[in-house]
């Protein structure tokens, strides 16, 4: 197929780096914020926690939407059955994880009777009532996503520096702004 | 206005005492709040979000006669440690040294000087004894009669750290702002 794009678009790179940059800020955050006592700290770091993961969630709904209607490039041709499922899968990984964790953050602070700001801008209505055990729960949750967000990403890139020292291929080259596809993709 | 019949008629004590303060409530209207169905609410905001919260218990006396607004005078004690926000956390820090200081200051008082009536009800100036410090707030409120005492809401608005409600860090106003809006509904019953 001649005419099938053999690089991700400007627009699918921008949300990919935007995002993955937003991602690791979110890291940050959460980790300093968690010790800390109830406080003027803490509340500030949380707050731009919180904008920030508002902020994934929305780009999040633009990027799913544009997905929808733009595929991916394809895989190169020489992967193995398993090591297309293992990146179809971490992909899906990573889309539903741009959505659950905004959300479980997003309802744990609703449960815990703390509205979500967007950088004091404007205020996020609610998603549920306070309710302290809901708030355990999806604190838990959310810990536990982080975790598991963190393992993806950590086999993302390690699959990513595979694909480009050891196949040789464009699988990372080709969600790189400012490059050119040199290698071959078959 | 209606009389209470069936009150009368039930010749209870109690029922005695409202229909003797229904006759003499035109000379001496004195109030205090009915705890259960009256409401003493703040709104702050905290990283740019409003967050709510109550006084559960307080205490309200008014005399109040919109025919003579020089005798009027509406007086507020409120159990600062009874403050609840939703959120045990937030609770426990604003009844902390730094902030309440409820040890210390375990009361509130407000008590009207002057009341004026505006165009769209009342309002008035009176003196905020908060954490030790009292300082001059102004409210803006309606006044209405009712069948068994009246009804008395409003909104006032002041800066907490007027009154030394955030020491160290709760200084900053960037996270938690300075201005608090304070809102009242008292459901007056006529004193006994």
């Amino acid at each position: 197929m001649p005419n099938q794009a053999t690089r991700y678009s400007p627009v699918a790179q921008t949300f990919h780096w935007i995002i993955a940059g937003l991602i690791i800020v979110q890291f940050v955050l959460g980790r300093l914020a968690e010790p800390l006592p109830l406080g003027v700290h803490k509340l500030s770091l949380l707050a731009r926690h919180k904008s920030v993961g508002m902020t994934i969630l929305i780009l999040a709904v633009l990027r799913l939407l544009w997905r929808l209607w733009h595929p991916a490039p394809p895989l190169p041709a020489g992967m193995t059955r398993l090591e297309r499922i293992g990146a179809r899968g971490t992909h899906m990984a990573f889309y539903v994880l741009l959505f659950a964790m905004p959300l479980t953050g997003w309802t744990m602070s609703s449960a815990k009777n703390y509205s979500v700001s967007w950088f004091g801008v404007f205020t996020w209505p609610n998603l549920i009532g306070k309710n302290e055990a809901a708030f355990e729960f999806l604190r838990t949750t959310h810990d536990t996503l982080s975790g598991l967000l963190f393992a993806v990403a950590v086999l993302h890139i390690l699959a990513a520096l595979k694909h480009h020292f050891w196949n040789r291929d464009d699988v990372l080259v080709r969600m790189l702004p400012f490059t050119k596809t040199a290698r071959r993709s078959q | 206005m209606k009389m209470p019949m069936r009150l009368s008629a039930a010749a209870s004590p109690a029922a005695l005492m409202i229909s003797t303060m229904m006759f003499s409530s035109a000379s001496a209207a004195t109030y205090a709040a009915d705890p259960a169905s009256s409401r003493l609410e703040f709104t702050g905001v905290q990283a740019g979000a409003a967050f709510k919260g109550v006084f559960h218990q307080f205490t309200a006396a008014v005399d109040f006669d919109p025919a003579a607004l020089a005798s009027a005078r509406i007086e507020v004690t409120i159990e600062v440690k009874s403050e609840d926000s939703g959120d045990k956390d937030r609770d426990d820090t604003m009844r902390g040294a730094d902030i309440f200081d409820v040890a210390h200051f375990p009361t509130a008082h407000y008590v009207t000087r002057s009341i004026t009536r505006t165009a769209t009800g009342f309002s008035a100036v009176g003196a905020l004894t908060l954490r030790g410090v009292t300082k001059d707030v102004p409210i803006e409120f309606k006044f209405a009669s009712a069948a068994a005492g009246a009804t008395l809401s409003g909104t006032a608005e002041l800066k907490r750290l007027d009154f030394g409600v955030g020491r160290g860090d709760w200084k900053n106003t960037d996270w938690v702002a300075d201005a608090v809006k304070v809102a009242f509904s008292l459901n007056l019953k006529p004193k006994t």
